[in-house]
């Protein structure tokens, strides 16, 4: 498959949306892009770091969001067009410095790519970002396809430029990770030139970058947006496909135009609903919009989340003349499109022939039930767990014994990153709290200050090493100038494993894969002044112990659980640390002095209980080895060899 | 009362959360499941076992006591005062550094000293207490160990966590020092022998210890707070006159009223009708003020006189006859507390008919109860 920068100009190519939208900034002649990982986000910066070298710009993966975006604004201020790309969470972060850009404007292109999450399938919460588009007044567009993906992207700079302000560029999970056909254009080979102009001369003038003189500049604002709106009543990436009369009118937007036009197909409806499909989100067109109003009587707006389109359409009816139709809104707030979770085709559907009354069956229902019973079949149920030979299994292993060991009713306040899963089985529940980055730490910190009112359970914070840069080093600071109680757990994988193993300010690498300083977060925390500790989670039992002697002792403590991330491990030595089987001789089994502890409890999923046989064994093609289980085995059956 | 044997569940609500627990060790170690820490016996994970070898062998779940005795004395349990008494008299150490180093005449580590060095047994299942001197199960197995775990800790001792931990495949021949608990704990092993655990008949001797009751409920912590425990040489509870808990390091003895102590009184002990460790092959307590250094000896078991014999024909140990009226005070505090401790269950359970893991027939319940 060709890379992003292929320079073809004409030519197809199968890309992801992601990839789409990273060729869309190549095209637009970025020459800085800068991130934090976050699915479904992170191929966006992925692909463009992978080539920046090449392409003469630069990209960096951030200590987090909010630093990605203020750094791009950086280049902008300096005359270089630049992209930030983040999940939804990410502009929840960043929007206090959003919120204050706005007021100011930028420099050259400033692009934010925002990928929501509906669903919430690699998320914390479901969050719909074209709301902030209308909260902070930012122009605002919503690619259909994987090539709108990319043209959009391309535009957008434009657009920032020609307005002066922010754009912003809405996607989800559907189009960030599917993978359609993107024509290319050209691939601007230019000369960045930095310098930022805003210099104090000697006469005193205000800068442009900063949020001064707000009110006068948010009614400025106010102005880019009207003309944001003009521009996009012709957009080219509003379209409508349908009759002149339609008995029904859809609006839609995004990942939900192809679901629309699938259900329409489907129906054979081809000649009595029309589908209004609008790219540019906000402002919305206005006009364009009043002028298919008038197509039907009835309206159903397909989107994902929130009712953004249908709420702001409801808004715009309310101003029309009193003597023109004012048509009937189908949609969330009527109930037939869920105001939650992703859509497909079928739910379109079913809205669709609920309104027109009509029945559709997609298929006989009995064949729908084998369909539903195939996959429970044929695959096995899995939970949610951590990887074989996976670090955090054995941290949370020793955190569980020592928990219960002390004896004080303590519990983790989690974070978010893979071992979010200790929510569950895998991490035998363990965490107890978790939000969002930063907050097991910001937690604890209130939690630990309890004392006065009674309170003496133990507090464990959790987070990994990338979220300890990203969010939680002022909670830990705040947690010593307080004096607060508790123990704060750095799981130092070595990489920011839940996104894929982006590198962060303690590898030592950058996103250009150029070696640098390594920020080491011993130092760094034992520069505060606390006590610091460093296990490694596999040596269970000094894991343990230093749990419960951290525990034990008053004020703000530093664990850090140091072992590379099992995948990375594997992907560099490519062989196990050790050779695993279990001695049936030696294994009780379900018998008292065991009941299972390694496939019931602790439940490595290289792992496999033998109902037959009665005993444990391991799978070798999916044990790591890492060499834990038979640390944990009551009976010294789990035996471990060195490869 | 209820005879079924259980799973950890109950172990945990009937007897560990119930306040019943003695911290003997019985149930712990010898699965991923129960482990004892610092004065706890600890739940680390769910067993779904229904019945388990933790319940059944806990002093303190129902315990048959005809049953337990016929498989240890071969006859039914009597219900005297004592237990079963072959011989009971003064005694202590004639080996100078055991005398000094034992807690009164030192007679528990000579007799110990005798049967390693004979052979009779391969290594012992004592208390030993760390830097800390939090006590711990500990296999001794020379001259050297035995003195290490000479004296004792008036903590609760999870002692038979360290037989749990053996390998199943040991041979090793075994001699257990323990309270009137663990000692039970290990005859209700005897009665019904572990299943996937070192084989109970390699158990060749049990020391029991005469025991009013231990010390818990933070008593550690207060320790902590007073002394400097690594600098600790030993604890005692003189008896008449004195009334005190001692405290000595290598120059020095400090004195606590022993009424302050009172509040540390482990919950258990309460519950606990054995004084004499009653099935044990030997129990040994203190001589008392009168016979301060020597130690009261009952023999109970045939064992148990042939090491008597042998220690006292290689001179490691004198003898002198208890008086009766040592014996009569001994048999009334004996009676004192199994009185003491049917009331208080009664007042726990309030019912004269659930009396928790005492499985006395009713000619004996009677007797107690009049
Ligand atoms: C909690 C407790 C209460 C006692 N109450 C009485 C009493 O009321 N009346 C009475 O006459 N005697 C009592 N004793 C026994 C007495 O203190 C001596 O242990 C006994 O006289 C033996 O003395 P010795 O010189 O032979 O001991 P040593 O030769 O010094 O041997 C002492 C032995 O005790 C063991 N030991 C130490 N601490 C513990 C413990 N916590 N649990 C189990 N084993 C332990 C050691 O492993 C060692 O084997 C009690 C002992 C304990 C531990
Ligand atoms: S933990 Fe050990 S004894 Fe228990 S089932 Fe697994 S292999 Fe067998
Ligand atoms: S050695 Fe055991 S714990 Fe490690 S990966 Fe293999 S099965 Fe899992
Ligand atoms: S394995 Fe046996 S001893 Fe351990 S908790 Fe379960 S039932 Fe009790
Ligand atoms: S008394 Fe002994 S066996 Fe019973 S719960 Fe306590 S430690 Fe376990």
């Amino acid at each position: 498959m060709a890379g992003i920068d292929i320079d073809a100009p004409g030519t197809t190519e199968l890309f992801i949306g992601n990839e789409a939208i990273a060729r869309g900034a190549l095209e637009a002649g970025i020459g800085f892009a800068a991130a934090y990982p976050g699915t479904p986000s992170t191929e966006i910066m992925e692909s463009l770091a992978s080539v920046a070298k090449k392409m003469n710009f630069y990209a960096e993966w951030s200590v987090n969001e909010k630093v990605a975006f203020e750094t791009a604004a950086g280049a902008s201020f300096a005359g270089i067009r630049a992209i930030t790309a983040m999940k939804q969470n990410g502009v929840n972060v960043i929007s206090d410095f959003l919120a204050n850009l706005v007021v100011s404007g930028i420099g050259a292109g400033l692009v934010l790519v925002s990928c929501d999450d509906p669903s919430a399938i690699s998320s914390s919460n479901e969050q719909d970002t074209r709301n902030i588009a209308k909260w902070l007044d930012i122009p605002l567009l919503e690619p259909g396809t994987f090539q709108e993906a990319k043209d959009m992207t391309k535009w957008a700079f434009d657009l920032a430029e020609e307005l002066d302000t922010i754009c912003m560029i809405r996607s989800v999970t559907r189009i960030a990770h599917a993978r359609g056909n993107v024509t290319l254009g050209e691939l601007p080979r230019k000369e960045h030139k930095a310098h930022f102009d805003e210099i104090a001369s000697f006469t005193p003038t205000l800068t442009k970058f900063a949020p001064v003189l707000s009110a006068w500049k948010h009614q400025q604002l106010h102005a880019k947006l009207d003309k944001a709106q003009e521009i996009f009543e012709p957009s080219p990436f509003n379209w409508y496909r349908g009759p002149d009369k339609a008995e029904l009118l859809i609006i839609t937007c995004g990942s939900c135009w192809l679901y629309s036009l699938e259900a329409v197909n489907a129906l054979k409806l081809e000649s009595k609903v029309g589908i209004l499909k609008l790219g540019t989100i906000w402002p919305l067109p206005q006009k364009l919009i009043e002028k298919h109003l008038s197509k039907s009587q009835k309206i159903l707006v397909v989107e994902e989340i929130d009712p953004f389109l249908e709420g702001s359409i409801k808004e715009l009816v309310a101003d029309l003349p009193p003597a023109s139709p004012h048509p009937t809104f189908y949609g969330k707030r009527s109930g037939h499109i869920n105001a939650f979770g992703e859509l497909n085709p079928d739910m379109v559907i079913e809205a669709i022939a609920r309104i027109m009354d009509i029945t559709y069956e997609s298929r006989p229902a009995e064949y729908s039930k084998k369909a539903e019973e195939v996959p429970l079949t044929y695959m096995p149920p899995r939970l949610m767990t951590f990887c074989s030979g996976c670090p955090h299994r054995a941290t949370f292993w020793a955190i569980k014994n020592a928990l219960r060991l002390d004896g004080r009713d303590g519990f983790v306040t989690g974070d978010i990153g893979c071992y979010s899963m200790a929510l569950g089985p895998a991490g035998f529940c363990q965490v107890r709290t978790m939000y969002c980055m930063g907050a097991g730490a910001g937690i604890a910190s209130g939690l630990g200050k309890l004392g006065q009112f009674g309170f003496k359970q133990p507090v464990l914070a959790v987070c990994g090493d990338s979220t300890f840069f990203h969010a939680t080093i002022p909670a830990l600071i705040n947690g010593i100038y307080n004096q607060s109680n508790f123990t704060l757990i750095i799981l130092d994988n070595n990489a920011t494993a839940m996104t894929g193993f982006q590198p962060h300010p303690g590898t030592g690498m950058t996103a250009m894969e150029e070696p640098t300083k390594v920020v080491s977060m011993d130092t760094l925390c034992a520069s505060l002044g606390v006590p610091v500790e460093v296990c490694d989670p596999f040596d269970l039992k000094n894991t343990t112990e230093t749990l419960l002697k951290a525990m034990s002792k008053d004020g703000i403590k530093v664990v850090i659980m140091r072992r590379e991330c099992e995948l990375v491990r594997a992907r560099r030595e490519k062989k196990p640390l050790y050779k695993v089987h279990v001695d049936p001789d030696k294994c009780l089994g379900e018998a008292c002095g065991c009941d299972r502890l390694c496939t019931r409890v602790f439940g490595c999923l290289g792992l496999e209980w033998d109902k037959e046989a009665g005993k444990a064994k391991i799978d070798e093609t999916v044990c790591a080895g890492c060499g834990v289980c038979a640390d944990i085995c009551p009976q010294g059956a789990i035996i471990k060899e060195a490869v | 009362m209820d005879m079924k044997v259980k799973g950890s569940k109950e172990l945990l609500t009937e007897v560990i959360d119930a306040g019943l627990c003695t911290l003997c060790g019985a149930c712990a170690g010898g699965c991923p499941y129960l482990v004892s820490y610092k004065g706890r016996a600890v739940l680390l994970d769910d067993c779904t076992l229904s019945e388990g070898q933790c319940y059944r062998y806990c002093p303190r779940t129902y315990t048959d006591m005809d049953a337990v005795s016929q498989q240890v004395f071969g006859m039914p349990y009597s219900g005297d005062e004592l237990g079963a008494v072959k011989e009971i008299f003064l005694a202590r150490s004639v080996d100078k550094e055991i005398h000094e180093r034992g807690q009164d005449g030192g007679t528990v580590t000579a007799l110990l000293s005798v049967a390693l060095a004979e052979g009779i047994i391969e290594g012992v299942i004592e208390t030993k207490m760390d830097d800390d001197k939090i006590p711990q199960g500990f296999v001794a197995r020379s001259r050297e160990e035995l003195l290490e775990c000479s004296g004792v800790s008036y903590e609760p001792s999870p002692v038979l966590e360290a037989l749990n931990h053996l390998p199943r495949e040991s041979t090793e021949k075994l001699g257990i020092v323990g309270l009137p608990c663990h000692v039970a704990a290990v005859a209700k092993m005897k009665t019904y022998p572990p299943q996937n655990r070192v084989n109970i008949d390699n158990v060749k001797l049990v020391v029991g210890l005469l025991c009013g009751w231990s010390l818990a409920n933070g008593f550690h912590q207060f320790l902590q707070q007073n002394f400097d425990l690594p600098r600790v040489t030993k604890f005692d509870i003189p008896h008449h006159p004195g009334h005190t808990f001692d405290v000595y390091t290598k120059s020095d003895k400090e004195s606590v009223e022993l009424d302050e102590i009172r509040q540390y009184i482990n919950n258990a002990c309460s519950y606990c009708l054995d004084m004499t460790a009653e099935f044990a092959d030997i129990s040994i307590g203190s001589g008392r003020a009168k016979f301060k250094g020597w130690n009261t000896v009952i023999v109970r078991t045939d064992a148990g006189a042939e090491l008597i014999k042998l220690a006292k024909a290689k001179h490691v140990l004198e003898t002198q006859p208890t008086p009766v009226e040592s014996v009569t005070n001994l048999k009334r505090a004996a009676l004192n507390k199994k009185k003491r401790a049917l009331n208080n269950i009664i007042a726990k359970t309030g019912d004269k008919n659930d009396l928790l893991y005492v499985g006395l027939r009713e000619d004996i319940l009677d007797n107690l109860l009049a």
